[in-house]
């Protein structure tokens, strides 16, 4: 899945495709990259960070002190928290902190889309994809973010776009 | 002709305040539009040697359709710019249609599509002029759904194109 995202990332950042491997880490798969020059890279959000600095975007990691701080945080929430989501319990704790974040914001840092933006819409794919009509609505304000990204250009790549309903079915304004 | 689409020519009274929505619109469609702005003593846009109009929503309106976005994105635009300039102008009916409003941002980044409309520009101008609203920023007492598209427009919609 990782090595997938980052050759999405790759494509949506207008780079050459890299080469990946990987390596066992305990009961997970790490993405490696080999470099042309230097180490190889291991890890999801740190091969990630290396790409956008490599396409010279690195307003994506955030361009203010305070928006890099949370670029990273949400990089350390994807790899810690999303990729760890094993019952459904967690997952709806996780949707849940998520939609209550989400509530006053468009993006997860600042104004502009960010790689926070996209590594969290890329973990949560498999997940949103799989909630019920009813489900997306309570998470009201992760659908908002989902569609928002997922219709931003280059991000969405080969995932298949997830349908939202355009008005709310389940609850009513008076 | 040869000569192509007529160029259009909008004249702007600021009596008594500079019609923002009227402002912005212009200011979205630069470069997709071609429109000759000049001070004057009443708001006006000239479409054909003698069609004019003077209306805010109606001028609004018929920029909206040069665009040539489809039936039903028109359509939607025309009831926002409608909105803005009818249930949320007033003071009597402005806490209902802002709860609806709110109701509406719930589940959208944009009031229709993917991308700033006429529709956000024409409502975002009526909040704009409205002392109610810019009180209830001030004082962190602003429907949520309708603060967080209002401070996420803001840059976009007053800075574009400088």
């Amino acid at each position: 899945m990782a090595v997938e995202e980052l050759t999405a990332l790759e494509k949506c950042l207008g780079l050459k495709a890299g080469k990946y491997s990987r390596r066992a880490q305990g009961s997970s798969q790490v993405p490696v990259l080999q470099t042309n020059s230097g180490p190889s890279l291991a890890g999801l959000a740190t091969i990630a960070s290396h790409l956008v600095t490599q396409a010279k975007k690195e307003e994506l990691l955030g361009v203010s002190l305070e928006e890099k701080a949370v670029v990273q945080q949400w990089l350390e929430y994807r790899t810690t928290r999303i990729d760890r989501l094993t019952s459904k319990e967690d997952v709806r704790t996780t949707l849940k902190d998520l939609n209550c974040y989400l509530e006053d914001k468009v993006y997860m840092a600042g104004n502009k889309i960010t790689l926070a933006d996209i590594l969290t819409y890329y973990g949560l794919h498999p997940i949103i994809a799989d909630l019920s009509i009813q489900e997306k609505e309570n998470y009201m304000n992760v659908s908002r973010w989902f569609s928002h990204i997922q219709h931003s250009p280059g991000v969405r790549q080969h995932l298949p776009s997830v349908v939202f309903i355009k008005n709310r079915i389940y609850s009513n304004v008076h | 002709s040869g000569r192509g689409r007529m160029a259009l020519s909008l004249t702007v009274s600021s009596s008594p305040s500079p019609p923002l929505a009227v402002l912005l619109t212009v200011q979205h469609l630069k470069g997709k539009v071609e429109i000759n702005v000049e001070d004057g003593k009443e708001t006006a846009l000239r479409v054909l040697g003698d069609v004019s109009f003077t209306d805010v929503n109606s001028i609004i309106r018929y920029l909206a359709r040069l665009l040539g976005s489809n039936l039903m994105e028109q359509t939607k635009i025309s009831h926002w710019v409608e909105y803005s300039q009818t249930r949320l102008l007033v003071k009597s009916t402005f806490s209902a249609a802002l709860q609806e409003l709110n109701y509406s941002l719930s589940h959208r980044t944009y009031l229709l599509g993917d991308a700033l409309t006429l529709a956000d520009i024409s409502i975002f101008s009526t909040l704009t002029g409205s002392t109610v609203w810019q009180e209830q920023l001030k004082q962190n007492k602003a429907a949520v759904n309708v603060r967080c598209w209002y401070t996420f427009l803001e840059p976009a919609v007053l800075f574009q194109g400088r």
